[in-house]
């Protein structure tokens, strides 16, 4: 009858994806509005840093961050983000909210890992539409620069997009998951905000006596910084040896992170309580 | 008979924040926090075979849910042990979460959004149900409590009935050996309450599964249990039959008397117990128990009497006494 006590994975997060995508459309308005309001929001950015793109050449004295690249820049935070909105933050926001009223109960009678479940439960679809306006980004600054990729770019590109989004991830669960002690985390979205704020430019920006410490904070300790700059710089400006170190450091920061988040996670379902019925 | 569920001294406290009244106290409560334990579960011994259907009585906050969570493995204990099918419910090994089922009459587990049947898939695929199984499983189910035509409407335009028909479902769908129910007809109508019943008692009758079943309606367990576990203030104070409540704590038996006469004011019988009413030519007094055939005898020689009937007391009223004992008990100690 049981023809594997394997969990099916793949089958489970199908189902997620299909499920969701039927709620969405039941409500089809607040799916189009949700849709149109994100990306304008990302236009808006756009709209802004063009304008300050009228006053400066660069951003940063010889960082190299130009019109055209900050704009690759830019289309990453835009990927990474509608990656962020449409599969994680939801479900983040969730598993506090499940915390709160203690219908977590049924996510851990579940034969299946705990972590999976509240991680891939919602999907925001509407969100998703910005990462093809990123991508469309992408590509007009490409053109606008003359410059083609290299496949081993575009491969390094998608998989370090995958490694910012693992930190992005990483750091958001850990800060769910602190709603089982505090009883509940309505900061979670404000947080959320202040903290990729940062991940939001160039490293280069984060120098003198202001800039510094926080690139370090950032970096080593809440390691939000690499999530776009590297994948960025790949892009932007092309395979560079000075930029290594900082690639390597995030191979290993991302799986850190994973690790880390999961180890908390595991450890605070045991200090889970259940709300009273 | 196997033994399905053995539970040893288990024992459940939570660190409760102590929250005092107004602003200022919780300005204090900021900074520095005074916390104090409650036992929810204070060290229970319980042993349960297969196929059994024992029902959880006890007054709010007597450790009943608690008790059912922590044999669902939903929280961890503070002390002691349990093994159900053989396995420790908090490890929530995925070998153990295929076998039971959990249904909460006051949370809902079904996508509020979707119609039931989405919901029923994630469940065969995260259960690993075949499809076969799943299709005969859903469709007799289905069948037995009567709810095609709901399949596809959005949980959320469901009456409680309804959702709570559609929530026995979702449990049931792997064929758990054994589920536990908390407080399942909760809010629900007599109707609908009557139905759950008729379900659960047929369901379990032809599975020959093992059930759980926290209620506060005499109704649902009169109608289900045969076993009974009195808890209160997190201890086991009876663990039996049904029957055996009211020969343990039932002292005394319900007598009405109604007098021949149209009469205004009936004697009074206040000489052979409490009275508990007067509604000529009817009086209804309490009687220990012994003296019930003396009594009898008596009022039937001394008056003219039309009818006369003995009964055991509701079973609400010994059960509210077991509970106002277990409180003294409690108090004393």
């Amino acid at each position: 009858m049981r023809t594997s006590s394997h969990p099916p994975y793949l089958d489970v997060l199908l189902t997620f994806a299909r499920n969701n995508l039927v709620r969405e459309m039941t409500f089809r308005m607040n799916f189009i509005a949700h849709g149109v309001a994100v990306t304008f929001w990302m236009g808006l950015q756009l709209f802004f840093y063009n304008l300050i793109y009228q006053h400066r050449d660069e951003i940063g004295p010889g960082s190299g961050w130009t019109r055209e690249r900050y704009f690759v820049f830019l289309a990453t935070v835009m990927m990474v983000n509608s990656l962020m909105q449409t599969f994680f933050v939801p479900n983040m926001k969730l598993f506090s909210e499940l915390i709160r009223k203690g219908n977590l109960d049924f996510a851990l009678l579940k034969p299946i890992d705990t972590q999976f479940l509240i991680t891939f439960a919602r999907m925001d679809w509407s969100a998703l539409g910005n990462f093809f306006f990123g991508i469309g980004v992408l590509i007009y600054a490409l053109i606008k620069m003359d410059y083609v990729p290299s496949v081993l770019q575009c491969v390094l590109y998608a998989i370090y997009i995958l490694l910012g989004v693992a930190i992005f991830y990483s750091v958001v669960l850990a800060m769910a998951t602190s709603s089982i002690w505090m009883g509940r985390n309505q900061s979670l979205d404000q947080f959320w905000f202040y903290i990729t704020t940062f991940a939001r430019y160039p490293l280069e920006i984060y120098t003198g006596s202001l800039g510094t410490p926080i690139r370090y904070v950032f970096t080593f300790i809440i390691p939000v910084l690499v999530v776009v700059n590297v994948p960025a710089r790949i892009m932007a400006m092309g395979l560079r040896e000075d930029h290594w170190p900082l690639a390597c450091y995030t191979v290993c920061i991302s799986l850190i992170s994973l690790f880390l988040s999961r180890k908390l996670f595991n450890f605070a379902l045991r200090q889970y309580r259940s709300a009273s019925s | 008979m196997t033994l399905t569920i053995d539970v040893q001294n288990l024992t459940k406290t939570y660190r409760v924040h102590q929250k005092k009244e107004g602003l200022k106290a919780a300005l204090i409560g900021l900074g520095k926090r005074t916390y104090h334990e409650v036992p929810a579960v204070q060290g229970i011994d319980l042993q349960v075979h297969q196929g059994e259907f024992v029902a959880f009585l006890g007054p709010n906050g007597a450790g009943k849910t608690t008790t059912l969570k922590l044999l669902s493995g939903v929280i961890n204990p503070t002390a002691g042990h349990a093994t159900v099918l053989g396995h420790i419910p908090w490890k929530r090994e995925n070998a153990y979460r295929r076998r039971f089922a959990l249904v909460m009459g006051q949370k809902n587990q079904l996508w509020w959004d979707l119609p039931a049947q989405e919901s029923f898939r994630l469940h065969q695929k995260i259960y690993r149900i075949e499809t076969e199984q799943f299709d005969r499983s859903l469709n007799e189910l289905i069948d037995v409590l009567d709810v095609s035509k709901l399949l596809k409407q959005p949980v959320r335009e469901l009456s409680l009935g309804e959702r709570m028909k559609m929530e026995l479902i979702a449990a049931l769908l792997h064929s758990p050996d054994i589920l536990f129910l908390d407080e399942p007809t909760i809010g629900l109508d007599v109707v609908a309450q009557h139905n759950i019943q008729q379900f659960l008692r047929h369901y379990q009758q032809t599975r020959k599964i093992t059930v759980l079943l926290t209620s506060h309606y005499m109704k649902d367990i009169t109608a289900l249990c045969k076993r009974v576990v009195i808890i209160a203030k997190g201890r086991i104070h009876y663990d039996g039959s049904l029957k055996g409540i009211t020969d343990q704590f039932g002292g005394y038996k319900i007598l009405t008397v109604q007098f021949a006469d149209d009469i205004e004011s009936p004697p009074d019988l206040s000489k052979y117990g409490t009275v508990q009413s007067i509604q000529p030519p009817q009086v209804t007094i309490q009687v220990p128990r012994a003296e019930v055939a003396s009594v009898l005898s008596h009022v039937l020689n001394q008056h003219d009497i039309a009818d006369v009937s003995v009964e055991d007391p509701p079973l609400e009223n010994m059960i509210a006494e077991v509970f106002s004992l277990a409180a003294e008990e409690e108090n004393a100690s």
